[in-house]
This record gives C-alpha cells, structure tokens and sequence, in this order.
C-alpha cells in the first residue's frame, strides 16, 4: 500500500552461552559442517531438483506457487513436502543432527527455531548472500533483516511472514452483552466486559491451553509482554522472565481465570479448534495468520466476527507488536543450493506471489511492496465488512521493540509454561512463580538476571 | 529364572540349560560358534556398544559456542544439583511403589484365574488380557488421551451419565497422575500375568493336594503353594517392572508430554527434552547414565531380596 517503510523492529540477537551443536557428534563420526557452503553457490541457478520443508497452510500455498515458478524456471523441479507443525522442529533438528542427512534444501523455520538452530549447528543453512540475497534487505520490513542477519553480513534466510498481535472477536456475542469492543482501550476494561459477557451469554473471554499440552500455550502471555515491550531476555541476552512487565502480564491471566473468564485449551491445536467450533470464548487473542484458520474452519460464521489490535496492558501503551515471524532458510547442505534460492527468491521477494499467497491462506507478507495490492485494502465480508489487511498494517507500521529470542528460548518457553500452569491449575502467585523460573533458567543456562 | 520344562519338584527350579554335551567335538570347529555370535557381537557393538561408549564421553563435554569443551564431571554435579531431575525421580519413584505393586498383584491375581479350571473359554481370555501388550506404545497413548480428553472424552462422558462431574484426568497433577498409572496397568498388567501362568503351571498339582490333605484351604493353599512357586516369576517380572519404569517415557511423553507443571515427568521424558529441545547432549547424556547406574543398583537389590531363596 505505501512505499514508505513502516517503522516496525523485529531486531533479533543470538545471545551467548550456548550448549550447543554437541549433536553433529553425539550420532556419527560423519559430523562436521553439515555441508559448509563457503562462498560459490552449488548447483545450476536454473536447473536440479529440490525439496521444500513446510507445513499445512504455507505448504499448501508453496505446492500453488509451482506451475507458476516453473513459468520461468522449467528446468527446476520442485517438491513440497508438508511436514506438519511442530513435527517439522523435530525433523529439522534431526537433519542437522546428522550433519545435514536427510534435509530439504528449503526450510521453512519460525523466528523462535531460527536463532537456536544458527548458534547450535554452524553451517546449519547456507549464506544467502553471495547468492543475491543483499539486493533485497530493503524489501522487507527493516527490522527483519536483523532477525536473519544478525551481523549484518552473512545471510541466514529471507523472511516470509510478519504476523502482528491481532484480537479476533465474535461481535454478536458482544453485542448481545452490551459491549462496545471497539471502546475497550486496557486489558483490566477487558477483564470487565468479560464478566459481563460471561453473565451475559455463558461464553468464556478467552482460552489457554492451562495444563500447558504443547509450548504454545505461552503464546498470549508472550503476546501480553510483548505489548509492554519486554520478552523472556534483554538484548544483552540477561534473564528477564521476572521483570515488573512479566508479573504484571501473569496477573492479568491469574485474574482472568479467577474470574472464570478462561477456557481450558488442554490439547493444543485439536482443543483450540474445537473451541473454536463450538464457540467456548468470544476472543480469540492471535496474531495476522490466525485470521485465516477462522475463515476456514467456520466459514458459517461470517459476518459474526470482527478483529481489531489488542486492547494495551497499561493504559495509553501499546496496542501493537509483531509477536513471529517465519522465514525459508537454504540447507548448507544442499546440493542445488543456487537452485533452492531461486525458488526462494520466487516465492519471497516476488509481490505476485506474496498475494497469491495472502489471497489463499491470509499469510501476511513481511514484503512491503506487497501491500500495495488491493486485497490488502479490500472490505471482508467474513470480517463484518472490516478492512482487516489495513488493521494488520497499521501494527506493522507502528514501533514494535526488538525481541532477543536467544538460543535458549526452549528452556525459557518450558519453564514460563510450567509457571502458568502453576498460577492457572494451583492458583499460586505470579511473582513467586516467576522469580523460580527466572532462577531456574539461570541455573540451567549460565545467563545472568538483568536485575 | 527360565521359565523351563516342569522341575520335578515345584520349589526348585533347574539350574540351567543342562550343559550340551560338547566335549570331544571342541577340536573340530573351533571358528564357527564364534562365526555364530560374529553378526549378532558385531551389530551390538556399532549400534549399542559404540553408542553407549559415546555418550559417556559426551557427558564429559559441554558445548559453548559451537564448540566442544571437556568438563569432567561438571554435568554429573550440575546434575545432583537439579530440581527437575529430583523431580522426575521422585515421579518415577511413585510410580514404583504404588503402580507396580498393585499392577504385579493385579496379574497374580488374573494368572490364579486364568489358571483356573473353572474358568470356561481360557484361551480367550488370555489372549484378551495380553492384547494390550501388542498395541503400539504411541497408539494406545493417543487412544488413552482420547477418551480422558475432559470436555470431549469418552470416559467423562460415560461419569457424566452417571451424574458425576467431568475428571480433569490429563490436565491436573494429581490425576495425571493416576491416569498415566492407569494406562500403564492397562497395557502390562495382561503381560507379567502371562509371565505368572506360565510359571503357575509348572507348580505340580500333587502339592495343592498334599495341602488340602494337610487341611489347607484356598487361601492357605495360594499363601503356601502357589506364592512360593511363583516367586521365580515374581522377580523376573518385578525386575522387568523396575526397568520399564525407570525407563518410562512413550506413556508420559504422548499422554501429558511429562505435564502438568512436571507432574509425570519421568526420567526419560526429561532427558529427551535435554537432548532434543535444548539440544544439551553432554547433559542429556549425564542424565543417562545417572539411569542407567539406578537400574543397575534397583535390580541388585532386587535380586538379594527376592532371587536368594530360589
């Protein structure tokens, strides 16, 4: 839509301390660099065969992309292999394990495997530099580059998708409670009108996955931190998992689910779409991506939703943050390096097929010339008539705070989940709880306290 | 501990394998006994030996930076030192002592029953009991996650016909608890009871008449024949028990992934996380070893116990 850069920061620094690649040795003698790419790029730039990791949506709209791509690259055959999600960490970490055996040459890896992966397997992806990839730091929103280019030099993926902090919401629930959504400008007005849905309607203001089945049941309290501009660690890499931002975000779901205003997602994904089926909670607090999942899977139910930001933690702060991002990485080990880049190069930095692919699962391009197409600025119908690529924008466009995912945003993510478990299951306080973990991860990780 | 051809005598079971007579024939060829074992030694040795030879180095190592660094046995304190690590031996600790006693004495239990002539269609229900041992590890994992699902599950919904309220079975600590104690006993209880029959039927009959004749009755005759006759069996499968749970982790891991806030986490299931999570092989591989010597001490003393009067 606008050529001018939005102003969003999505800087990501590997932090130090790392316990790391010990597996390229833990399986074989055949170690080693996991195919080490040095400078040329392998292969014929217009001929070979490659393979594509992704998974469900975005492997869909990659699997689109083909006949397209081979239009201009005939001598290239491509496969996209839909691995599913989270199986795909586990067979990508695998791969690098056995020094690059068994890899695609194209990965598709969020921006909480990205860091771990670079600092635990040296020569895990090939440098897209020398390949090209330079040209285009400018297409994507600035603060992206940083999360694939830490030191501003080598490469290490091209960005695909920015999802920002989104507050998708069932309007008609609202409505019927007397709610005026678009007038809710803090969490703690949230948590009120929450109670009067709840009286109101008997539906849940929200759901987490309290038991903590998968990782992502931290998903809305990172989202809450984010909002305050915090996350797990500084810049510096230092512990902040019990930082007044933390307890703060933790008090807000302990008064939630004290209210009996939480659904319980226990399950993960397969819990959180039957909710969504069945209409447990009125809001659903995900990011862009998410928005396409409800189009698909109640598509009765349009005209019934709406999406706007988050409401703020704090009143007059911010109501917008990019929370993921994900990105396609070459394998260093790959033998079609130059072969695999041009379809990343295809698939990424091309606006036609970053709106195709928009068009088709609502993935939201972190390439900016993309937003000048229409759909973007177009009215949903499933959405009420919103403009809902414009509300997205408009957080893209707004100052969002680096985040510093580090290499050890595993344990971090674990022992945050068990906490909440703690605050949600046994009622325990949100400071106790998150001063364990803080000290808990300095145990495990060798990190210091930033306080 | 074969479970060999009936002793004459129900109390003592053979030896051993009565010695095969080979004497005259050592001469002749020397190489091929060892030509025998060479596929079975050498597959051992590039799959287990080499391994477990590797890991133990690894746990000498920590990696910092991309780059290998010897330890010594930094991994080993850091890990007396460990929360989680006491946490998950304490789970697994419960787990001995409360599921394995019940699930062992469950199986007795079944083998007096399944042994008994009164029963019709035995068959059947042996098969029936030990089915479950069949069942893949991850499959009856997911089969057991479904029907305790707690909105959605089918053993809510059966409570809830009955008026009771929906059993957090998965999602709170305690019951996570006890429904991973559940599949367990589900899927081994048929297994050890196998184990028992057989060994049940080696115990002569002449003596549970013996001890009728000597007034016994039917409690009297299990306390003083049967138990007694089923001790060689009763180690073997305690000492399996043992391990199995020491080793516990496809259970804990599909069902809860070791959850609620560490509730069943198991050695096991942390080590993976370690391993494959935090990518932390040195320590992944301390963890190992730490089991492994606890297996090794566990069936000692299990074997003193249990093993010296047979």
């Amino acid at each position: 839509m606008t050529d001018r850069q939005p102003a969003r920061r999505h800087i990501l620094r590997m932090g130090g301390g790392a316990l790391g690649g010990a597996l390229a040795l833990a399986l074989t003698g055949c170690s080693g660099s996991g195919g080490g790419t040095g400078g040329g790029a392998a292969g014929d730039p217009r001929k070979g065969s490659i393979t594509v990791w992704s998974w469900q949506g975005p492997a869909a709209e990659l699997k689109a992309l083909i006949p397209e791509f081979n239009k201009t690259y005939p001598d290239i055959r491509v496969t996209v292999e839909d691995i599913g999600n989270p199986a795909i960490w586990d067979k990508i970490t695998a791969g690098l394990a056995a020094g690059g055996q068994g890899l695609a040459d194209v990965l598709h890896i969020g921006v909480d495997y990205l860091p771990g992966y670079v600092e635990h397997f040296p020569g895990a992806f090939a440098d897209l530099a020398p390949l090209g990839a330079t040209a285009h730091k400018d297409a994507f929103a600035p603060g992206l580059w940083g999360t694939v280019s830490p030191d501003g030099k080598k490469v290490n993926a091209l960005p695909w998708e920015a999802n920002s902090a989104g507050f998708y919401y069932r309007a008609d629930l609202f409505e019927r409670a007397g709610v005026d959504v678009d007038a809710l400008q803090t969490w703690d007005e949230t948590i009120e009108a929450g109670k009067r849905l709840k009286a109101k309607t008997g539906v849940h203001l929200l759901g987490i996955d309290k038991p903590a089945s998968q990782p992502d049941a931290a998903n809305f309290f990172q989202m809450l931190l984010q909002l305050q501009g915090a996350f797990y660690f500084d810049l510096e890499g230092r512990i902040t998992l019990d930082s007044p931002e933390a307890v703060r975000a933790m008090t807000l779901i302990k008064t939630m689910n004290d209210a009996g205003l939480v659904s319980d997602l226990a399950g993960g994904w397969n819990a959180l779409m039957s909710s969504l089926k069945r209409g447990t909670a009125a809001v659903l607090p995900w990011p862009t991506w998410f928005g396409g999942i409800i189009e698909e899977q109640v598509p009765a139910e349009a005209g019934k939703w709406k999406v706007r930001l988050p409401p703020a933690v704090r009143r007059g702060g911010p109501t917008a943050a990019t929370v993921n991002s994900t990105h396609l990485a070459v394998a260093g080990s790959s033998r079609n390096q130059a072969a695999a880049w041009s379809f990343v190069e295809f698939a990424l930095t091309r606006p036609a097929s970053q709106v195709r692919i928009y068009r088709g699962k609502g993935i939201a391009p972190a390439l900016l010339k993309a937003y000048e197409d229409p759909v973007f600025h177009q009215p949903s119908a499933f959405f009420s008539g919103q403009r809902k690529g414009e509300v997205f924008l408009d957080a893209l466009k707004a100052p969002s705070p680096a985040v510093n995912y580090t290499s050890d945003y595993a344990r971090a993510l674990k022992l945050v989940t068990d906490a909440q478990s703690k605050v949600l299951l046994g009622g325990a306080d949100p400071a106790k709880v998150l001063t364990e973990a803080a000290r808990e991860l300095a145990r495990q990780t060798g990190r210091k306290a930033a306080r | 501990m074969t479970q060999a051809a009936a002793p004459a005598a129900g109390r003592s079971l053979p030896a051993g394998p009565a010695p095969a007579a080979g004497r005259p024939r050592r001469r002749r060829g020397r190489a091929a006994p060892y030509l025998f074992v060479l596929p079975a030694v050498l597959l051992f040795a590039v799959f287990k030996l080499y391994p477990i030879g590797w890991s133990f180095l690894l746990s000498l190592h920590r990696t910092v930076g991309g780059t290998e660094t010897f330890v010594g046995a930094d991994n080993y304190v850091r890990l007396a030192d460990d929360p989680l690590f006491w946490t998950a031996l304490r789970n697994t600790g419960v787990i001995l002592v409360v599921q394995v006693p019940l699930m062992l004495a469950l199986a007795t239990a079944l083998a007096v029953a399944l042994d008994s002539t009164l029963l019709r269609g035995r068959p059947v229900f042996r098969l029936g009991f030990f089915l479950p041992m069949v069942t893949g590890l991850v499959a009856y994992g997911i089969v057991f996650s479904v029907l305790l699902n707690k909105d959605y599950g089918l053993v809510n919904w059966l409570l809830g016909l009955l008026g009771a309220d929906p059993v957090p079975w998965l999602t709170d600590p305690l019951w996570a608890r006890i429904s991973l104690g559940l599949a367990l006993t589900w899927h081994y209880t048929g297994y050890n009871a196998v184990i028992l029959l057989a060994r049940l039927q080696t115990v002569p009959r002449e003596l549970y008449d013996a001890a009728a004749v000597d007034g016994a009755g039917a409690l009297g005759a299990f306390r003083h024949v049967t138990l007694p006759g089923l001790r060689p069996a009763l180690l073997l499968t305690t000492v399996l028990s043992t391990i199995g749970t020491l080793q516990l982790f496809d259970e804990p891991f599909v069902l809860t992934g070791g959850g609620p806030d560490n509730a069943t986490l198991t050695i096991g299931v942390y080590l993976y996380q370690n391993a494959f999570k935090y990518f932390d092989f040195g320590y992944a591989s301390a963890v190992a070893y730490a089991l492994t010597v606890l297996v090794g001490l566990l069936g000692l003393i299990q074997f003193r116990l249990l093993g010296e009067k047979t």
